[in-house]
């Protein structure tokens, strides 16, 4: 086997016992000694001294705040309050799954979902291979700085833009107005292309703020590689293949399992703005939904039930990511040591 | 520079809504959760008390009060306008009746929030007062957000709450008024009112709206009779060469149509216009004995099928078709769209935003008109649309403190506390011009920001001199308008719905923009009012029926 196929090829097709594979296995077990809590709190004690402003604000404002999800089982009322409203079992979940309408947003909330993980997750990935061969640092400092700024807009600002660009009285239309060509084609408010529109957006407003995370992982690799690589002959595209994103590749398990997990959460000010425009058919998911049954209507039990019910699959969504990430053999998100 | 009695709600339909979602949501749409209803429909329906029954023992006696004559009087309950401020005020309260105590107030304002700190005007009127109010002012677009968390914590509720009628929150009757307000009854009904004659000036269907199962709770900001009208840009129609002939649904459907070009269009989404053509009642209707809801009847579909015409023909702005209500004004009083809907106090509202900068500037509202070019017929707006409640307390001399400083805010026109409540300080916020009539300076366009007003009005009156030809023209036309007014059934009544029945309407919402956008049919409203109907609207039908049959 010649060195330059040693090279190409990738750790795990190395079978033990070659040359430059892995040390045989059957490592003895290094016997670990139990160490009482004692002396580990007196060991550790620094650090735990460290740790405990974040768990203690860990533990007031999201679980404290967690047990107030016993309204869910409730008639509640913020008069009444949480130890008076009376239990009303498991009814304000099978309001939940008896509702059209919940149903509806959940289809819409894993359309937008799955739309966008094909269309948007992987755009932040070839903008930062793409960023990353540009040499001049000046250059890439500023394309940077320019792709990250629409992050900081809020959505209104974003909707409002592209509404004064692709709407009915916008930009385009008027342009093409102007000059006879038709009123054009009212994007904004079109219902069937509401997927690709809501897409658009969050690629202008959040694909630049994406890549920072590729970015660092990307500069972590050791230049040497390349050189290597380059010296064996690769060209260009061999080096991205073998190179960069074999280094990307623990990232973007870890921010899929992630995504994963928010895949029930989807633009809530982005959708709730947009809603009138297309309608609720298109425009309806879970968030929106929540909000308008608890918060508008007072209905806190019922919403409280749907947010738990999303939260739970979000749960297992991530759980079985992981775990599945484990069995292609990538750390995902944690790992039981 | 008067304060405003009443606001401006172009696209007023979903204003609750709009408002409450407020900045995120400028002019974002509603939902709609049908079917919610089916699971708890075992519920039994709670016993309908008698709202109206019940109020006429606990309001105020009404003892008008005239200061000045108006030069337009009211007709058929119309505004009473007002040509000139009159060279003597009187001064209704003589003693300040306050003891020199804080107390706070919670207010929305569509507007900038003034400083308080050093503030000549809350000097003034607080010096009136004899103790300070201190405002908590939030921007009137959320303010209902920020209502619904304070009302929810009722120890942290301020002294005295201002809440709009299109904020209420759901449950507001059922719980939260009982639980964190205070019950005026016992110190306003009946002959009670006697020491606090300018609270005793408002009229009792202001006050009969107040009055929340059985008992007086809310202090009224009088409303007015005909709530809303169908504004077009006549400036912009005079320079077109265009004198607009309106008598039917068909030609303001031609006229908008005409208006469209270029980057103008002819209006903005009607929707509330053509439920005002079309008669389309506000809540209930009786057909023979039978109570029909808004949703039901004819005129809500005709009116559903007029604003889908317009926006088939191209003649809204594409920017109000993407719904983005929250402009609509914007766009309206720059010229990009030339009819729109709202609310009789936009008027002057716009005259005080444009006559700067476009001292030709002039919106006047069509002449009343029925769809089929018959008789009009407007429903009365509400008796009061913003109200004020105290928190509950223990402590009477507070509530009649309070009360009494209510009294002085209440002072109708004529009276120094009335001006220096809408005007300011003379020297300080006015000077006088040649014709005696007001001219601002600039510290009133920073401190002198309507903010008592929301706390408790005298009956309404059309004031607002400093815009020439505005009071005649207004005044003249509210008085033709106010021969149409008919009373909705249940008018002037606080009806408590319960719970259960809060958000079942609320497809409507959603459903009046898709089937106006051309989204849906009318097949999809026929569904939808059969899903209102299991899921509760014949319940909700039969609790109305039955305060209906209490009161016959």
């Amino acid at each position: 086997m010649s060195l330059a196929e040693l090279v190409r090829r990738r750790p795990s097709e190395v079978k033990p016992g070659e040359p430059g594979g892995a040390v045989p296995a059957q490592i003895p077990k290094i016997p670990t000694r139990k160490i009482g809590w004692r002396v580990r709190l007196k060991r550790d004690r620094s650090l735990l001294l460290m740790v405990t402003p974040a768990i203690v604000l860990l533990g007031v404002f999201a679980y404290v705040p967690m047990l107030g999800n016993v309204i869910a089982w409730q008639s509640y009322s913020p008069y009444t309050g949480f130890l008076r409203s009376p239990y009303v079992g498991w009814a304000n979940f099978e309001r939940v799954f008896a509702n059209p309408l919940f149903l509806d947003a959940v289809e819409n909330t894993l359309i937008i979902t799955a739309f966008q993980l094909v269309f948007f997750f992987p755009i932040p990935i070839l903008l930062a291979l793409l960023l990353n061969s540009v040499i001049t640092p000046r250059l890439r400092t500023t394309i940077q700085s320019i792709v990250y700024l629409p992050h900081f807009f809020s959505w209104v600002l974003v909707v409002t833009v592209f509404q004064q660009i692709f709407g009915g009285a916008g930009l385009i239309n008027q342009t093409l107005r102007d000059h006879g060509l038709g009123s054009g084609f009212d994007m904004m408010t079109n219902p069937d292309t509401f997927l690709i529109l809501i897409t658009m957006q969050s690629v202008w407003k959040d694909a630049g703020w994406g890549i920072i995370i590729f970015l660092a992982a990307l500069s972590t690799v050791p230049p040497e590689q390349y050189e290597a690589a380059a010296v064996d002959g690769a060209s260009r595209w061999r080096r991205m293949w073998h190179v960069s994103l074999p280094a990307l590749r623990p990232v973007i398990i870890l921010l899929l399992i992630l995504r994963l997990g928010d895949a029930l959460t989807v633009g809530f000010e982005q959708l709730i703005l947009q809603r009138g425009a297309v309608g609720a058919d298109v425009a309806e998911v879970i968030d929106t939904y929540v909000y308008y049954q608890g918060v508008v209507y007072g209905d806190w039990s019922f919403a409280a039930a749907a947010g738990l019910v999303k939260g739970v699959v979000s749960l297992a969504l991530v759980l079985g990511a992981n775990k599945l990430a484990h069995v292609f053999g990538e750390s995902g998100v944690y790992k039981r040591s | 520079m008067n304060a405003t009695p009443t606001f401006g709600r172009l696209g007023d339909h979903a204003v609750d809504r709009r408002r409450f979602l407020g900045l995120i949501a400028t002019g974002a749409a509603v939902v709609g959760i049908p079917g919610l209803l089916t699971a708890c429909s075992t519920t039994p329906t709670p016993a309908a008390t008698n709202p109206a029954a019940a109020a006429g023992d606990v309001i105020p006696k009404y003892i008008p009060v005239t200061y000045i004559d108006p030069d337009y009087p009211s007709v058929n309950g119309s505004v009473p306008g007002y040509e000139s401020i009159p060279a003597e005020l009187v001064q209704s309260v003589k003693d300040a009746p306050g003891t020199g105590v804080v107390y706070t107030a919670m207010t929305p304002l569509w507007g900038t929030v003034p400083p308080s700190k050093g503030n000549k005007y809350y000097e003034a009127v607080n010096d009136m007062l004899g103790s300070e109010i201190q405002f908590q002012i939030t921007d009137g677009n959320v303010y209902g957000d920020k209502l619904a968390t304070v009302l929810a914590s009722a120890k942290d509720v301020p002294d005295w709450v201002c809440i709009p009628t299109w904020n209420l929150p759901p449950r507001f009757g059922s719980e939260i008024v009982e639980n964190v307000f205070q019950d005026l009854t016992p110190y306003l009904a009946g002959d009670k009112v006697t020491p606090y004659p300018n609270l005793a000036n408002i009229s009792s269907d202001a006050w009969k709206f107040c009055v929340f199962n059985g008992k007086l709770y809310g202090l009224p900001f009088p409303g007015e009779v005909i709530t809303d009208a169908i504004f077009y840009r006549r400036d912009v129609l005079d320079s077109l060469g265009i004198t607009p002939d309106v008598k039917n649904g068909q030609d303001l459907l031609d006229l908008a149509l005409e208006l469209t070009g270029g980057s103008t269009w002819g209006a903005e989404d009607l929707w509330n216009s053509a439920a005002i053509i079309h008669a389309v009642p506000p809540k209930w209707k009786l057909d023979g004995d039978t109570l029909v809801h808004r949703v039901e009847t004819e005129e809500y579909r005709e009116a559903l099928a007029w604003n889908a015409a317009l926006f088939a023909s191209g003649a809204v702005h594409p920017d109000a078709v993407a719904d983005q209500s929250g402009e609509a004004k914007a766009r309206f009083q720059s010229g990009k769209s030339l009819i729109a809907n709202d609310g009789v106090g936009g008027w002057h509202e716009a005259m005080r935003d444009n006559l700067a900068s476009n001292p030709a500037y002039w919106q006047q509202p069509f002449d009343p008109f029925a769809a089929d070019g018959g008789t009009p017929v407007l429903w009365k707006g509400n008796p009061a649309n913003i109200f004020s409640f105290l928190k509950k307390t223990d402590d009477e001399e507070k509530i009649k403190e309070l009360l009494a400083i209510a009294n002085v805010l209440a002072a109708p026109y004529g009276t120094t506390e009335y001006d220096t409540i809408n005007n300011g300080v003379e020297g300080v916020h006015y000077t006088r011009g040649d014709d005696g009539l007001p001219v601002p300076t600039e510290l009133a366009a920073t401190e002198l920001q309507p903010t008592y007003i929301f706390l408790v009005d005298p009956p309404i009156s059309e004031t607002h001199v400093q815009y020439p030809g505005y009071v005649k023209a207004a005044s003249e036309w509210k008085a033709n308008a106010a021969q149409y007014a008919a009373d909705p059934l249940f008018y002037a009544q606080q009806i408590v719905e319960p719970q259960q029945y809060a958000s079942i309407g609320q497809p409507f919402v959603d459903l009046e923009k898709d089937i106006s956008r051309g989204r849906k049919d009318m097949k999809d409203l026929d569904a939808a009012v059969e899903t209102w109907r299991a899921s509760g609207g014949e319940e909700l039908r039969a609790y109305y029926q039955d305060i209906l049959d209490q009161q016959s």
